[in-house]
Parts: C-alpha cells; structure tokens; sequence
C-alpha cells in the first residue's frame, strides 16, 4: 500500500525545498544528489510505465533483445504462442546476468555460471544433473523463475512496468492518448522499426534531457538556431527572434506529465508552397500537407483508424514534438531536407539513468511498415542526418546537458535553481476538439511545470 | 551500400567482412602504398584543425559515408555484429557539406570547438578492380577534449574507405566506418572519423 509519506535526505532536506511548488522553482541539487537518485529508482522508475523497444524488432518466437528500465537490465522475448515478455536479466540462483547478448534468437537462457536455464517468458526449467535437484533440495521450481515485468503493446512500442498493481497503461497516457493515438495507432499496419537503436552515454543526470523533453519548445529557437538560420523552418535568419518560426501553435499537456507541440499545419505548409488552407477540407489539407511519415496512399487508413475529430487534428494542428513521462522525447517532425524534399523523421528518444551523473540516450527510427523503401530509406537516412548521436540539430543539445551537470556541483550552485515561470495558464482555443490541460499561443513553461508537477507525486510516495 | 530494414533480432544473414575486399595487396613501403598513407595523415591534420574546406577538397563527388552500429551478439553469430541496419552517420557529399557549413556558422556545436588528436594506424592497401581506386584499411585513434574538463572522450574504430587516383591526388569514395563499441562513450559525434 503506497503512503503519502513525503520525502526528507538524510540532511533534513525535504521534497518541497527542492520542488518549490510556490514558486515553480527547481533546486539544481537534484541533478547531482545520490540519495535522490537512488530514491527516483525505487519511487519513480520502478512504478511507472518504461519504453523498451518495437515489437518488429522480435517477430518470431524465440527472437529477444536486451534493454534497460532504469538500472535493471531486462531480457524482452517473443514466446511460441507470439507473446512478448520482459524479464529482468538476473538469474534467481547467485544474480549472474542470464543472457550476454544484446538480441537474438533463443529457445532457452541458459546462465553461464552454473547452468540454470530459462524459458522465454522467464520461467525455470532447471539446473544441470536434474536428478541432484542442484536448485534446492524442496525448492519449487516456479518460485525461481526469472522475475516478470508486466507488458503493455501501445502501437507496437513495447512498455513495461514493475508496478505490477499499479495504474494500466490507458491511465498512464490519461488526456494525452487521444493525441498520442494521432501518432502510434493511424495506419493498418503501424510502425516499424528501421533498425536497432543508437545508444551513446552523456555525463550528465536522465532529468537534464528529459525535463526538456516535456516540451521545451523555446530552446527550438534559441539552441538550435542553426536550424531557424538555415531557412528550413521557414523564416530568414536575420528574423528568427521577430518571427520565431516553430514557436506558436498549442502545446498540450495533463497532470501525468505527458506533453505534445500542436503546430499550426498551414504555417509548416508556408515552408513548402504558397498555397492557402483557408476553405479546404480535412481530406484537400491532408493531401497537401501530409503527416510525416504518411504517404498519400495511406490517407484513407487515418480515417478508418482514427476518430474524424483526430483526422482533422492531424490535418490542421498535428502533434509534432513532444514526451511521454518520465523519460521518453518524440519527435514526429516534417524535416524538410536542405534539397527540397520533404521525408520527415519519427523518433522517440529514451534517457535511461545510468547512475546520478551519466544518462543513456537511446534513439529509435521508425518509418510507417506499409511506405515504400525508398521512403524508408530517406526517413533512416533524415533521422541520423538530423537527431542522434550525429544530428545536426541535437548535437546543439550534447553540448548543453554535460556542462550544466558540471555546474550544478559546487556548494553555492546546488542552491540555485531551474524556473518555470513563463506560464501561459490552461485555455481551450475556440472548437478545439481534445481534452488535457492547453496552452495556446507562443510555446512557454507550463507543460515542463507539469512534467515536475507529476515527479512530485511519485516522489512524494514511499 | 545496398539497405534493407530487417529486425533487430534477426541474424544478419550478409557474409562477415573481415580485411581488405581486395586480393591485389598493394606492398607496404611501395610508392603507391606511401602516396596513400600521406594522404590519410594530412586527412587527420584537416580534421584535427579543423581545416574543413580543404577536408572536403578531398572527398569525391559520389562519397558514401556510414558508421553502422554494433550489436553485441552470442553464440553462432557473435561475429556477426556490424549492423548495418542502422547508423551513426548515413552521409553523402550533400549532406557533408552540410554538416561543415554549419559548424563554420552558426551552430552551437563545437563553439568553443573540441580539440582532438587522431592517431590513424595499421594501414593495409588493396587494388581494386576499377583500375586507380583503392581498398585502405586503417585504424583511427581518437582523444577529444572539450573545454577545461581534464577527461578527455576517446573512441577507436576500423575505416574501410575506397579512395580514387583523381589526376595525381587521391579522393575520398567511400568511408566506412567500424566504431569498436555497441554503446558509444561520447556525448556526441560533432566531429568526423
């Protein structure tokens, strides 16, 4: 039974001197401090709902990969009858990691130590020499299976949890799955996954990159002004802080921590042609300006897969940057290419913590399964162009995180602190169709404030 | 390169490629064979100071460069860990200049700039069958710093390139790029390889 027991560090700092509710304030000591940390991995990471991959990177059965929810290493398989399970990758008998490899396709997980084997879904079978009943002497076997995860598919993303009791995965997501849906759950077929994941380590605390991620629009403008100056937002260079490009639209947010950037798809069009959206219909703006990602062909599956009230957000205000709590950015973006073409990109981002001081950024490229090759491949080729270990545009961000880890050490700068104080205030625009809590206008503070907001909660809950 | 997606957990069915593609060694010592590797150390000097007008002088027209990634695999396909799925860099001359463009004008990235050291090693050279293109193998050492943080980032991969006899110099056709790690110890690649 969960208890509001607050929280309190060993030095008499509580929850509230770091979450400053007052005030919208944030102490720069919570991307440093071991406790804390050490505290998130238990209330946090280990109760909500974790991304771990695309169920096409395991079609068949037997097919595994290996990822991480936070510091426990899992193994994420196929079964015979086509179900996937996550199982955590620490064999019940002396905690050895059961399976080295990071994918493949296995019937059995056999630790290397002494010997004792698995099923997919994280069962026991046994131990060598099956007659000297080596795993104990009146042990049951089925108190020694691997222990199990519990396994939600959201468009074919694999998520997990240790909450086992917890909330389900529709009360995770809450207001945000009607816009969410307009991104994971819009063709037949769905997404695919392109390729494994690119992982590379950054020096600094999972919160930097994710607290961003909780829709930072601003810095869009200001970090990545390379981006705005290179004309491909539309705008001229000289202009990006009058006409600040990417900056307005509706930024969606709700209280689990979730957020999603509503840019208007008319002025995206303005980058490509001069073509009105003024008395078109839902069908002749798709046509013109289609989702990322989507090809014309597709169209008709988004109104079959989809509410009318959803088509038509996607046809005027699509969902284009965004994040999933705690810990996950998406990116469903046009791109327009410096060339003139138009592939878009589809990433979702995981920071998993590896430690207080070091974040794993894993990121996955995704096309629609049903594009033809050639899209596939422009979007591939896109993505690493643009997001990543090498993209252009996130390469500005690489720079930024680590040096404010290094900053937030010293005794007179753990006191200072992260604000949120550009707030717009929820406001529904007139026929907007989705629920959660909305800011329209130019992008401000008010869904990173719920992104923090919502790690209060948990944190406050032993 | 030909690409086709293909799931994670799906064994790469292409061959392993190990050394030169080429059978036709072209000897160490050999004029050829030093002509080349002076070009690779003068490549790493561009890099290293960042001299990026004069790197893509040399990079031909039609260049293909990749870094695919790595998977950590067991048992009958541990060796087959080059997945060439997906990458860290996916380039073409397009793209490169791209790239150098913006870092020598407004991106945040790299200003200030890293300072890095490129050790290029272990060169073997091979002809290839279009007469004047080669098969070079080299070993890159890499050490960058950033700022006043006293701990530099490293990184060691392979580089299988195609370079081309282009009227007495030698031009970049295709890099790619073996990164020795599934996970990559460096915040960012900003810098070339």
């Amino acid at each position: 039974m969960r208890q509001n027991a607050g929280l309190m560090l060993r030095d008499g700092t509580t929850l509230d001197d770091l979450v400053r509710r007052d005030t919208n304030e944030v102490a720069l000591r919570v991307m440093t401090d071991e406790e804390l940390y050490r505290l998130e991995l238990d209330r946090l990471f280990a109760k909500t709902w974790l991304l771990l991959g695309h169920e096409s990177e395991i079609p068949e059965p037997g097919d595994f990969i290996v990822r991480d929810m936070a510091e426990d290493n899992v193994i994420v398989t196929r079964d015979r009858d086509g179900k996937i399970h996550v199982s955590l990758n620490v064999c019940s008998h002396r905690g050895m990691r059961v399976c080295l490899g990071e994918a493949g396709n296995k019937m059995v997980h056999q630790c290397i130590y002494h010997g004792w084997a698995f099923r997919p879904n994280g069962d026991f079978i046994g131990a060598p020499v099956e007659k000297e009943k080596m795993h104990g002497n009146d042990v049951a076997k089925s108190s020694l299976n691997l222990r199990k995860a519990r396994v939600h598919l959201y468009g074919g993303l694999i998520f997990a949890t240790w909450n086992i009791d917890g909330p389900s995965f529709d009360d995770y997501l809450g207001d945000s799955k009607y816009y969410m849906d307009q991104l994971f759950c819009r063709t037949d077929s769905g997404l695919e996954l392109l390729g494994p994941p690119q992982r590379f380590v950054l020096p600094c605390n999972w919160k930097i990159p994710s607290e961003q991620s909780a829709s930072d629009g601003f810095h869009t403008l200001t970090l990545h002004r390379s981006l705005m100056e290179s004309g491909i937002m539309g705008g001229m260079s000289e202009t990006i802080y009058e006409q600040a490009p990417g900056m307005y639209g509706v930024d969606v947010g709700c209280v689990q921590g979730h957020s999603l950037r509503c840019l208007e798809a008319e002025k995206t069009f303005k980058i490509f042609a001069d073509i009105p959206f003024e008395g078109k219909s839902v069908e002749e703006r798709l046509q013109l300006l289609t989702p990322p990602g989507i090809t014309k062909e597709m169209i008709p599956e988004l109104f079959k897969n989809l509410s009318a009230d959803q088509v038509e957000q996607l046809a005027t205000f699509p969902p284009q940057v965004g994040g999933l709590f705690p810990n996950v950015l998406i990116v469903f973006i046009f791109a327009p290419r410096a060339d003139g073409g138009a592939s878009g990109a589809l990433t979702l981002h995981a920071y998993v913590p590896k430690g207080p001081d070091k974040v794993e950024f894993v990121n996955y490229i995704f096309a629609e399964k049903d594009a033809p090759e050639q899209m596939k491949r422009d979007m591939l080729q896109n993505a690493i162009q643009q997001t990543g270990t090498s993209g252009m545009i996130e390469q500005d961000d690489a720079d930024v995180w680590p040096v404010i880890m290094r900053n937030a050490r010293g005794s007179a700068s753990r006191d200072r602190t992260l604000k949120y104080q550009a707030l717009h205030g929820h406001e529904r625009p007139e026929g907007w169709k989705g629920g959660g809590l909305l800011y329209p206008g130019f992008t401000k503070d008010d869904t990173q404030w719920n992104w923090w907001l919502a790690y209060y909660d948990l944190m406050a809950t032993a | 390169m030909s690409w086709t997606t293909k799931p994670t957990a799906s064994p790469d069915a292409t061959t392993i490629i190990r050394g030169l593609v080429s059978k036709l060694r072209v000897p160490l010592g050999s004029p050829v064979y030093n002509r080349i590797l002076e070009t690779l150390y003068d490549e790493a000097a561009m890099l290293d100071e960042r001299r990026f007008d004069d790197w893509v002088a040399m990079l031909s027209p039609d260049l293909i460069y990749q870094a695919p990634i790595r998977l950590t695999r067991t048992g009958p396909n541990r060796d087959r860990d080059v997945v060439r799925t997906m990458f860290h860099f996916d380039e073409d001359y397009a793209s490169i200049l791209q790239r150098t463009g913006r870092l020598q004008k407004s991106a945040w990235a790299e200003d200030p700039p890293s300072r890095c050291r490129r050790f290029i090693t272990n060169v073997r050279v091979g002809q290839c069958e279009r007469a004047g293109d080669y098969d070079v193998i080299s070993y890159l050492y890499l050490e960058r710093s950033r700022g006043d943080n006293p701990e530099n980032e490293q990184l060691t991969a392979e580089r299988r390139d195609v370079w081309r006899d282009v009227a007495g110099d030698y031009k970049l056709v295709q890099r790619e790029i073996i990164i020795d790690q599934s996970v990559l110890a460096m915040s960012n690649l900003a810098i070339f390889l």
